[in-house]
C-alpha cells in the first residue's frame, strides 16, 4: 500500500471498432476494464466512488489513434509492464495499452499532432500534385465552436509532411496544431479538399489516424 | 466489419453497428457446422439488454460445432444508407450477411416490433414468407413471450420455440446438424422439429374459420405431430445454463448492468398479467448458485451495478439471505445492488437500506388500480395502507419522489376508480407531510397510467379493450381532476395500446395486415416518432380487417381462441374460474398460501412452491 496514491499515465492505441466510440463511451469502457483487471486503481472517496481517469486530446468519433494518453492513480506499487499486461488482458480488441509510467508532463504541454489520412479514390496518382498545390497556399475554412462560426486560415497551423500513393490509396501525412486554443481537426483539411478538389467524394471511403503527439516545439515527442 | 467507414462516420451512434465488444464470441466459421444469428427486432441498445438473448448466446456458443452471433434492427439513418448502397443486413461478430447463415433466431418481446422483423428480413434479402423460402435460405425461428400467440406472425416464421429456450434451442440445432449432414431438406427438417416438445411449426397447422370470423378449427398436417404444443420449462433452475461472461456494449444500453435472474414464475396471479401466468410454475435458484453466478459475472464484466431480476423480487423466499451474501463483497468491489419495482406489502426498511437504487432517483410502486374494489377485481392483493406504509419507509429513508403505476380501462372500471387514483396520489402527499423526519424538499408523485390490454393466457383474455374514445375520455377525466401541482399525471398513448391489443389477441388473418404495413414503410412502431396510427388503420382497411374484431370484442367463453393449441400448463378452466371470481370481486390467494389448482404443477420443477410437488 502506498502512503499516497501514485499517478500513472498509460499511452494507448484506439483502432478498429474502438474508432467509433465517443470520448464518453471510452471512459465507460475503461472503467469496466479497470474493474475486470483488478488493478489497484485509486477511487475517489465519497458517495459515488469512481476512478479519476483523465484523457488527453479528445479524438473525433471515427478517427483512430496510435498515441492516446490517460492518467489515473494506483494505491499499490506496481510496474508499468504489469499495468500494461493486465489492461491488455481485459481490453477489447482495438484498445491496447502501449506503455505505462509516471508522467513528467502535463496534457497542457501538448502542441502538435501527426495524422495519416488515407483516401480510397479513383486515380490517386493523378491527385498527388493537385492536393500538394491546394494545401500550399491559404487553407481557409469555417471553424464552428461554441461561440459561433469563424472563417480562418489554418495554413499557419498546418504542415504537410508527405503526400503519396500506397496500395492504391492516396496518403497524406499531416502535422497539425493541437493546442486547446488552436486545435486543427484533420476533418477541416479533408472538408477543404472535398470543396476544392472533390476528394474524398461522397462515395469515397477514407480513414484518419493520429500517429504521434508532440510538445509545443512540434519536435519533442509528448509522453 | 464491412460497412464503409464513411457511412459509420455519418450515422448516429456508429458503435451500434461495429461489433468488436469485449465478451463477444468469435470463432472460425469454417470450423463450425452451424452458423446461428440472434436477431433482435429493435435497436442495439434494447437488444443488448435482453437477458434471454444473453443466456441463449451463451448456450449455443458453448457448443463447439456452432457459432452464434448477433444482429439488431438498424436505426432509420443506417437503414437509409444500407438501402441506398445495397448493403445487406449483417451479423455483428463476423460482419457476414445474415442470408448466409443456417438459422436466424428472432427474439419477439412485444407486438410493436413485428414490423421490424419483416424489415430486418427484407434488409437481409430473405423472402418474408416462410412458404417462399427454400433450401438456400436460413431457417427463421422465433422465441420470446409473443410466441405464446404467434398466429399474427405465423406466416413469416418457420418455427417457434414455445416457453423457455435453453434446452429446446440446443435440440433444434442438433437436429439441424443431423439434417445438414444427410442433405438438408427444409420440409423434412420442419416436420422433425415439430415433433420436439415445445416446438410449433405454424405451416404444419391449418386454421379454418366460422362465418363470423372466429376460429373454427386448427388441423395438424401430419398424424405424428402434436395437436397441442406444450411449452418447455427448465425444471431445475440451479442446473440451468447461465452466462459466465457478457458482451460489454461500448455505448450505454437500457439495462447496462448485470442482471441476475433469481427465480422464474410468480406466486401472485394478477389477472391482467401474462408473464405471471406463462412463467409458471415458480422455480427458484438457490442462494449458493446465485452468489457464484453473481461473482463470476462481476469478474467477467467489470459492471458496477447488479440488478436482481424476477417478476416480483421480494417474493423470493431467501431474499434476505441472498442480499446479505452479495453485500459481503459487492460494496468492497464498488458494485451497487438494485432491485426492480417492489411490491408495497414487502417493502421494508431493511430491504431499502441494502439496495442502492434507493440512494438516487425515485421509488416506483405499482398499485395498478385506484380503489380496493378494482384491486380485488384484478387480484392485486395490495391495500392502501400497505402503499402508505411503504411510502413512509421511503420518506423516512430520505426520498421525496414516488412513482405510481396504474392501468386504465380495466374490466369493470368506473369513474369512481379513476377518482381513486387521484385520491391515492393525494394520500401519498399527505403521508409525506405526516412523516416527521421527512427530507427538506417538496414531495412529488408521478402517476404513470398504461391502457389495459387484454393478453392471451390471462383470466382477462376474453375481455374487450375499451373503445379508443372511452380510453381518451378516461385520460381526460383524470387529467381534469388532478390539479395539485405536486402530482404529475402521465399516460400511455391509447392509439399505440390499441394496435398492441389487435396483435396480442390476433389470429393468422393478421399476417397480411403486417405485410401491408411493412409495404407502407412502417417500422419502429414502439418509437413515438415512427408510430403512425392512421397508416395502421389504412393497412387494416386495405386488407379488409376490422381491428375492433380483435381489440374491442368480448371473446366468447366457448370460442376456440387462436392460441388454444398452445399448452402453457395453466388450464383454460383456471382462467375462466379466475375471470368469474374477478366479476364477483373475489380475490385469490397467492400460490404460497394456497394452491389454486391452475395446472402448472403438472410441469414439475425443483424449488417450486407447488404443494403437490413438495417432497
Amino acid at each position: 500500500m502506498l502512503s499516497q496514491p501514485q499517478k500513472i499515465r498509460v499511452m494507448f492505441s484506439k483502432t478498429g471498432s474502438l474508432k467509433f466510440i465517443s470520448h464518453l463511451d471510452l471512459n465507460r469502457t475503461v472503467k469496466s476494464a479497470f474493474l475486470r483487471s483488478r488493478l489497484p486503481i485509486w477511487y475517489t472517496q465519497g458517495f459515488n466512488p469512481h476512478p479519476k481517469t483523465v484523457f488527453s486530446l479528445p479524438l473525433s468519433v471515427g478517427t483512430a489513434s496510435l498515441s492516446e494518453f490517460m492518467d489515473f492513480r494506483v494505491t499499490e506499487e506496481i510496474t508499468g509492464e504489469q499495468i500494461c499486461k493486465r489492461l491488455n488482458e481485459v481490453f477489447p480488441e482495438g484498445l491496447r495499452a502501449l506503455e505505462a509510467y509516471t508522467p513528467t508532463t502535463k496534457f497542457h504541454d501538448i502542441g502538435w499532432a501527426d495524422y495519416e489520412v488515407r483516401m480510397e479514390i479513383a486515380d490517386p496518382s493523378d491527385m498527388v500534385d493537385p492536393v500538394k498545390q491546394a494545401l500550399s497556399g491559404e487553407i481557409v475554412i469555417d471553424k464552428t465552436t461554441k461561440i459561433g462560426t469563424r472563417t480562418i486560415d489554418i495554413a499557419p497551423l498546418t504542415r504537410v509532411d508527405d503526400i503519396f500513393v500506397e496500395n492504391g490509396e492516396l496518403v497524406l501525412r499531416l502535422h497539425l496544431s493541437a493546442t486547446t486554443d488552436n486545435y486543427v481537426n484533420p476533418k477541416y483539411i479533408i472538408d477543404f479538399l472535398t470543396s476544392k478538389l472533390g476528394i474524398p467524394g461522397e462515395k469515397d471511403d477514407y480513414t484518419v489516424c493520429r500517429t504521434a503527439v508532440y510538445q509545443a516545439d512540434g519536435e519533442t515527442i509528448f509522453r | 466489419m464491412k460497412i464503409p467507414e464513411r457511412i459509420l462516420k455519418k450515422v448516429e451512434k456508429p458503435a451500434r453497428y461495429t461489433g468488436g465488444e469485449w465478451g463477444q464470441t468469435v470463432k472460425d466459421k469454417n470450423a463450425v457446422d452451424v452458423r446461428f444469428a440472434f436477431c433482435f427486432p429493435d435497436t442495439y441498445e434494447i437488444g443488448m439488454s435482453n437477458l434471454g438473448v444473453r443466456i441463449l448466446y451463451h448456450v449455443l456458443n458453448s457448443r463447439e460445432d456452432t457459432w452464434a452471433e448477433r444482429a439488431y434492427a438498424p436505426w432509420v439513418d443506417m437503414e437509409e444508407a444500407m438501402r441506398a448502397e445495397n448493403i445487406p443486413l449483417w451479423a455483428h461478430e463476423s460482419g457476414d450477411p445474415l442470408r448466409e447463415f443456417d438459422i436466424l433466431g428472432f427474439s419477439i418481446q412485444y407486438e410493436l416490433c413485428y414490423t421490424n422483423v419483416l424489415n430486418m428480413l427484407d434488409l437481409a434479402g430473405i423472402p418474408l414468407l416462410s412458404s417462399e423460402r427454400d433450401e438456400s435460405h436460413p431457417i427463421i425461428m422465433a422465441g420470446g413471450p409473443c410466441t405464446y400467440n404467434a398466429e399474427p406472425i405465423a406466416d413469416y416464421f418457420d418455427l417457434c420455440m414455445i416457453g423457455e429456450g435453453e434446452e429446446v434451442i440446443d435440440e433444434l440445432v442438433t437436429l439441424y446438424k443431423e439434417h445438414k449432414k444427410r442433405g438438408f431438406v427444409r420440409t423434412e427438417y420442419l416436420h422433425d422439429a415439430a415433433k420436439i416438445e415445445g416446438v410449433y411449426v405454424p405451416s404444419l397447422y391449418t386454421p379454418s374459420y366460422n362465418e363470423d370470423g372466429t376460429l373454427a378449427s386448427v388441423t395438424p398436417l401430419y398424424d405424428d405431430i402434436p395437436t397441442k404444443i406444450k411449452k418447455r420449462i427448465i425444471k431445475d433452475m440451479d442446473k440451468s445454463p447461465f452466462p459466465n461472461k457478457l458482451v460489454m456494449p461500448f455505448i450505454e444500453t437500457v439495462q447496462d448492468k448485470i442482471t441476475l435472474e433469481v427465480y422464474r414464475g410468480c406466486i401472485r396471479g394478477c389477472r391482467f398479467c401474462q408473464a405471471g401466468m406463462v412463467w409458471r410454475p415458480v422455480r427458484e435458484k438457490s442462494v449458493e448458485v446465485l452468489t457464484k453466478q453473481a461473482e463470476a459475472l462481476a469478474d467477467a464484466t467489470g459492471y458496477d451495478e447488479m440488478t436482481l431480476s424476477s417478476l416480483s423480487i421480494s417474493d423470493y423466499t431467501c431474499i434476505d439471505h441472498l442480499t446479505d451474501e452479495l453485500l459481503k463483497w459487492t460494496d468492497e468491489r464498488k458494485i451497487s445492488l438494485s432491485l426492480p419495482s417492489l411490491r408495497v406489502d414487502s417493502f421494508t426498511k431493511e430491504l431499502m437500506d441494502k439496495i442502492s437504487t434507493v440512494r438516487t432517483g425515485s421509488l416506483t410502486f405499482a398499485p395498478e388500480a385506484g380503489t380496493q374494489r378494482l384491486r380485488d377485481v384484478i387480484n392485486k392483493n395490495v391495500e392502501k395502507d400497505d402503499l402508505l406504509r411503504a411510502c413512509r419507509v421511503a420518506f423516512e429513508g430520505g426520498k421525496s419522489q414516488v412513482k405510481l403505476y396504474f392501468m386504465q380501462g380495466l374490466p369493470t372500471e368506473t369513474n369512481e376508480d379513476l377518482d381513486g387514483i387521484k385520491d391515492l396520489a393525494e394520500s401519498v402527499i399527505h403521508e409525506y407531510y405526516q412523516t416527521p423526519n421527512r427530507p427538506k424538499k417538496a414531495p412529488g408523485v408521478t402517476i404513470s397510467a398504461a391502457c389495459f390490454i387484454p393478453k392471451p393466457f390471462t383470466p382477462f383474455q376474453w375481455e374487450p379493450q375499451c373503445e379508443m374514445e372511452t380510453l381518451l375520455e378516461k385520460q381526460k377525466y383524470l387529467d381534469d381532476k388532478i390539479n395539485d401541482r405536486k402530482i404529475k399525471y402521465n399516460y400511455h398513448d391509447a392509439k399505440v395500446s390499441r394496435i398492441e391489443a389487435v396483435f396480442a389477441r390476433g389470429d393468422r388473418k393478421l399476417n397480411k395486415a403486417l405485410a401491408k404495413a411493412h409495404e407502407m414503410g412502417l417500422r419502429f412502431d414502439g418509437w413515438d416518432e415512427h408510430f403512425h396510427y392512421e397508416k395502421w388503420l389504412e393497412a387494416f382497411e386495405a386488407v379488409g380487417i376490422d381491428p375492433s374484431f380483435y381489440a374491442n370484442r368480448e371473446f366468447g367463453e366457448e370460442e376456440l381462441l387462436p392460441w388454444d393449441n398452445i399448452d402453457i400448463g395453466v388450464t383454460k378452466e383456471f382462467f375462466l374460474r379466475e375471470r368469474h371470481r374477478a366479476y364477483a370481486e373475489t380475490t385469490t390467494k397467492n400460490c404460497r398460501l394456497n394452491c389454486n389448482g391452475c395446472g402448472a404443477n403438472q410441469l414439475g420443477g425443483e424449488r417450486s412452491c407447488c404443494p403437490s410437488l413438495k417432497k
